[in-house]
């Protein structure tokens, strides 16, 4: 939840989430470069006044917006750089899970909030241990600048752990990049790589296996021989039917007594 | 071995042992189970929902916080919390939010009650350490939204309840100032925060609830200062002991004014006590102050007037004040008598009325009572009924209503300390094997239901039904032996000094017994068991003789107080005998060899590094002096970082003549550079495990020699910079260094580095490979490294001619004090996740291949095919290769979901797995 917008990126990442509101109604963007404001100023105020109270300053924006907040807020926050200064050199970092909808698994026996309820977001190896938000918010409150990897353990789904630099001379800075692929996030979003299947899946019973099967593929070959075949004489051309039978009459009926040594003579 | 939220989890594989044993997802439970704990319980609120299911949300000194169904005591939702994460108080707000306090008062969390979703978490920071608590005021508003008061780390903070912002705050900046207590009166805009400040001053703070704005701060010096705890015993009214223990403060704060009341205990009770603790507890006007004898309830009447109600010597627990109804307080009292509990109810006002009295007959091996929870629901009838929920000496946890036990949980089963197998009795004449379906009507309904399930017509209640008949035809969980030995005993020591025995088959509790030795007594303080071991195991008098198991416990924390050691047969849970040793333990050595009765000879390293033979019998000094000089050890002091060898020297030279003892000499000690390298993990090989092929043929018809030695320890070291957690040293400044040693020779047989390497590491011995887990520092991931290690003398045995000859060296005896030629192949992986335990399959004869078992941070179990981890993969494997099985390089390790043997199954707080023969 908490930010700053005491350095200039970060201010950025508020004009940017209000671009993104403008298409709605003029007031309200105003309300919002209005609140931008009295957001940045407390910032600003309560840092003079003490170390740790810059972490929350969005209470104060909340606490000023109770019309637009919850749409407002969601957005701030999903644009917000992930990191906050919290007493000199500790810091917070933020971030979201997204577990994507009706992804296979997810329409399949299981409820998905329960599962939600189940992820847990893991610094550094343990160290730390945190939940999600309904929303899928994390945070991590009270981490010394340096390197830190976060992972994240969710039943059905392959997180990459993910590299988040934490630095102490600009600490708006993002710098977080997946470990397995070596991708980096703008970001501290965090996405599943795929879906964990620990089951092998039972094929359903259907037409089509019991078909497959070596004892319906012979059934089915004889099925073919029995009634296929005299179609395919039936839909012979009758020309070519004649000739074949007067080319077999020309070389005459090959009978029992044509076969056998005498009745070459006849 | 110990296994934190539960796991004990063995995999059989079918004597057919296919390369893939991935499950259908309906052939779950059959070959394995699954057990849920939660720890024992430190608070536990119950749900006052009228509607809807009745649970009971509880803390754990597991750091665990759960919600449990209070009909059957089944888990609906639980959360393990970080391991320092520390739960200090737990509470239901609004209802429908759990909200927990934990890492001392630092971190606010609310959970939704139904499914266990976090809803909001809040950090709360301080300007210094103080106890932390956590009020939930009911009536306490702020503009519509339900105020939660939060005092921690000298800070009272007010926080809605909805969203978790912070109202308002107020420090309590006073340097000497520790809170006692933080007090909301019902029905009041005030907080009291109480508290002493330099140990003799008590400081009373009134602040009004609306804004954090400091009404009133009073103080009193009292020169006799004050010791422990204090007792609310109205909303305005605190009592407390002095320094010396014996005399009653009674202090209340009426109205903002202070006034006290000094009562010494010996005016109260006649016989003096000696120095008395306060017991914390809630219950309005009634206190409680225990000596090391005698429990005293002491009622407080008006004007800081004191009266004994009660004096007991029994062990007695009181539960916190329920209010039942607008100005009447219930509280719930256990004492204890012979094999039963006496629970009475009472009214806070009134001690002589009992409002129920029951007594329940209780099983001995669970010990006191410690805890008890009350909780009351309106009877049919209109008139209250009560529940009470207690926790045990065991950890176990129980559900008491109308006079019986409605449930229980066995939670001392989630701090297991260490785990040990044995067999099962061996199956006589007599014994029926099968049982045949007793109808034809079963058995039609029987072959109905699993023809549904073949045609995926069956709906959930009947595959349970099919999964039960499967269960029960299966022979899996008989009491007897199996021929191939898949059936066993766990036996399992938990931390509350309590043992069980749990079958393989299903995991369900064979018998538990509460070991005597591990008792608090006046020899013995706070024993803490430590390991278990196979003492006794018969295999030719297997039909008239019972196994038996060692346990090794000491008196307190420090390694040098004197331990115990108690035997226990595995079959019927009986303690055979205890020893209380004067002196204390400090390495266990189990030896090879065994006496005529089968049992196992140990060595016992103590302290002062004397050797101590047990059992004490002149037969097993006989074969302990035979193989007097085939004895060595190794131990590891890895604050200094010193490896050191150790061998026996003679018999002890003290003052008392004790055969058994001896003295021990130093052979070699490794000494590791302390600035430039720290030990982080030291592995040998298990010792019972069995090598089945000495050789391995690779692709060339060319066979490499193993080098099998029972010797071998692999330790890693790291810069002591990296020591610290991930991410706290630059690549440059790290390195991580891997030996292996000989603990014979103190011989350093190979030696690598890896560079911009760190720890934690964690790593697993078998046969001639170790295969070790850390973190790359340089490409910040996680690095699996194998080392496989041949032997070279033996190298040159493949020319036949000399085999014919007799010219090979495979008669002549091995030496570790002959220098070894080996030869050392290893090769890194990547791997994905960080790892919480490592272990490797092993099988009574060894023929089996071997997978590796990763306990990774999810909390799953993978199984990981060893060939994975061979060093002799190469990008592009020749046909021979490709024939002999050598799978081609890749720069990380596949995770296939089918391997992960806990399926789609968590183990919260895996600990360690471990692997039993079979």
């Amino acid at each position: 939840m908490a930010f700053s917008c005491k350095n200039s990126s970060k201010f950025n990442g508020f004009s940017s989430c209000i671009k993104m509101v403008m298409v709605g109604t003029s007031a309200i963007m105003m309300q919002q470069r209005t609140l931008a404001m009295e957001a940045s100023l407390c910032v600003k105020k309560s840092k003079k006044k003490g170390a740790d109270s810059v972490t929350r300053p969005n209470s104060q924006i909340s606490a000023a917006m109770a019309a637009v907040t919850p749409l407002l807020l969601l957005l701030l926050l999903s644009s917000a750089p992930s990191f906050s200064s919290g007493s000199r050199n500790a810091y917070n970092i933020n971030g979201r899970v997204k577990i994507p909808q009706g992804l296979g698994l997810g329409t399949k026996g299981y409820a998905l909030p329960g599962r939600m309820s189940n992820v847990k977001v893991l610094l550094n190896g343990g160290q730390n241990i945190t939940f999600l938000r309904p929303d899928g918010y994390f945070s991590f409150h009270n981490i010394p600048a340096g390197t830190h990897l976060i992972e994240v353990s969710a039943i059905g789904y392959f997180f990459s752990p993910v590299r988040v630099d934490v630095s102490a001379r600009n600490p708006g800075k993002v710098q977080a990049a997946l470990t397995e692929n070596r991708k980096g996030l703008s970001e501290l979003v965090l996405e599943p790589l795929r879906e964990e299947q620990y089951y092998e899946i039972r094929e359903p019973f259907s037409i089509m296996s019991l078909l497959k099967s070596p004892m319906g593929l012979m059934v089915g070959f004889m099925l073919a021989v029995a009634f296929l075949m005299p179609k395919l004489v039936e839909n012979m051309d009758p020309e070519e039917m004649r000739r074949a039978q007067e080319e077999m009459r020309s070389q005459g009926v090959p009978s029992l007594s044509s076969l056998l040594p005498g009745g070459a003579r006849n | 071995m110990a296994i934190r939220s539960f796991f004990l989890f063995i995999l059989f594989f079918s004597s057919s042992l296919s390369p893939v044993f991935s499950l259908y997802e309906d052939q779950v439970g059959l070959m394995d189970w699954h057990q849920q704990y939660i720890g024992k319980v430190k608070q536990a609120v119950f749900s006052s929902q009228r509607a809807g299911r009745k649970r009971v949300v509880v803390s754990t000194e597991e750091n665990v916080i759960a919600s449990l169904d209070l009909r059957h005591g089944e888990i609906f939702w639980r959360h393990l919390l970080g391991a320092d994460d520390v739960i200090d108080g737990i509470d239901i707000g609004l209802g429908k939010y759990v909200i927990t306090l934990s890492s001392g008062g630092s971190i606010l969390r609310s959970w939704n009650l139904p499914d266990g979703q976090m809803v909001w978490e809040s950090s709360l920071q301080g300007p210094k350490h103080s106890k932390s608590f956590l009020l939930v005021p009911t009536n306490l508003k702020f503009d519509k939204d339900n105020v939660l008061v939060v005092f921690s780390n000298g800070r009272l903070h007010a926080i809605s309840c909805i969203d978790g912002e912070v109202l308002w705050k107020k420090d309590f900046e006073a340097e000497s100032f520790e809170v006692q207590q933080v007090i909301q009166p019902p029905g009041s805009d005030l907080i009291y925060v109480v508290g002493f400040a330099a140990s003799y001053q008590f400081e009373m703070y009134q602040i009004n609830a609306k804004n954090g704005e400091l009404l009133k701060h009073e103080s009193a010096s009292f020169s006799s200062g004050f010791s422990g705890e204090v007792s609310l015993v109205s909303t305005e009214t605190v009592v407390a002991l002095d320094s010396t223990g014996s005399i009653l403060l009674t202090i209340s704060f009426q109205d903002g004014k202070i006034s006290s009341q000094q009562t010494p205990i010996s005016n109260l009770v006649e016989d003096s006590l000696g120095p008395a603790v306060i017991i914390p507890s809630s219950v309005s006007g009634i206190f409680a102050i225990k000596t090391d004898a005698v429990t005293v309830f002491i009622r407080v009447i008006g004007e800081g007037k004191l009266e004994v109600v009660e004096k007991t010597t029994h062990e007695i627990a009181v539960s916190d004040a329920l209010s039942i109804s607008e100005d009447q307080q219930a509280f719930a009292l256990i004492q204890h008598a012979s094999s039963e509990i006496h629970l009475t109810v009472k009214l806070a006002h009134d001690w002589d009325g009992n409002l129920l009295k029951e007594s329940v007959k209780m099983d001995r091996q669970r010990g006191l009572v410690h805890k008890v929870f009350i909780n009351n629901y309106i009877r049919t009838d209109r008139s209250y009924g009560f529940r009470v929920l207690i926790v045990m000496e065991d950890h176990s946890l129980l559900l008491l209503q109308q006079g019986e036990i409605v449930w229980s949980r066995e939670d001392g089963l989630a701090s297991i300390i260490d785990v040990t197998t044995s067999e099962l009795p061996v199956e006589r004449n007599g014994v029926s094997v099968a049982k045949v379906e007793h109808n034809l009507f079963e058995w039609l309904k029987g072959h109905m239901l699993k023809l549904k399930g073949t045609l995926m017509l069956a709906s959930p209640e009947d595959m349970a039904a099919i999964q039960s008949m499967r269960l029960k035809s299966s022979e899996k969980s008989k009491m007897t032996r199996d021929h191939n030995g898949f059936r066993k005993l766990l036996i399992v020591l938990t931390r509350a000094g309590k043992l069980f025995a749990l079958h393989t088959g299903d995991g369900r509790i064979v018998w538990s017994h509460l070991l005597r030795s591990l008792h608090k007594s006046e020899a013995c303080q706070s024993p803490i068991g430590l390991n278990l071991y196979q003492w006794q195991v018969p295999h030719h008098h297997a039909m008239d003789e019972n196994p038996s198991v060692l346990v090794v416990s000491r008196c307190g924390p420090s390694s040098d107080t004197p331990g115990v050691l108690s035997f226990v047969d595995t079959y019927t849970g009986k303690e055979l005998s205890s020893l209380s040793l004067d002196h204390a333990v400090v390495q266990v050595i189990p030896l090879p060899y065994t006496d005529s009765t089968e049992q196992r000879l140990h060595l016992l390293i103590n302290a002062d590094k004397h050797a101590h033979l047990y059992p004490k019998t002149s037969e097993a000094l006989s074969i302990f002096k035979r193989e007097f000089l085939n004895i060595y050890w190794y131990s590891v002091e890895d604050q200094n970082g010193i490896i050191k060898g150790h061998a026996l020297k003679c018999k002890c030279t003290g003052e008392v003549a004790d055969e058994f003892c001896f003295d021990t000499r130093d052979l070699w000690s490794v000494v590791f550079p302390s600035e430039s390298e720290k030990i982080v993990a030291t592995v040998t090989r298990k010792l019972n495990e069995v090598v089945h092929t000495q050789a391995k043929v690779v692709a060339d018809q060319d066979v490499m020699y193993k080098y099998i030695s029972r010797n071998l320890l692999f330790v890693a070291t790291v810069a002591p910079k990296g020591s610290g957690e991930i991410g706290s040293v630059t690549p440059e400044e790290s390195w991580l260094v891997a030996y292996l040693i000989d603990t014979v020779t103190g011989r350093i047989l190979h030696r690598v580095t890896h560079h911009g390497s760190q720890g934690p590491v964690h790593a697993v011995f078998s046969e001639n490979w170790v295969v070790y887990h850390y973190f790359n520092l340089r490409a910040h991931r996680y690095e699996m490294s194998v080392i496989e290690i041949y032997d070279q003398s033996r190298a040159d045995n493949i020319d036949v001619w000399k085999l014919v000859l007799g010219k090979h060296n495979l008669t002549s005896p091995i030496s570790l004090f002959s220098r070894p030629e080996v030869i050392t192949k290893s090769q890194s992986y990547f791997f994905t996740h960080s790892l919480k335990a490592i272990a490797v399959t092993s099988t009574a004869k060894g023929i089996t291949s071997k997978q590796l078992l990763l306990g990774t941070i999810g909390d799953q179990v993978l199984a990981l095919d060893k060939r994975f981890l061979d060093p002799r993969r190469t990008v592009n494997p020749t046909q021979a290769e490709k024939e002999e099985g050598i799978i081609p390089l890749t720069d990380s390790l596949p995770i296939i979901p089918q391997s992960y043997v806990t399926h789609a199954l968590r183990v919260e707080g895996l600990r360690a797995c471990t692997f039993k023969d079979i």
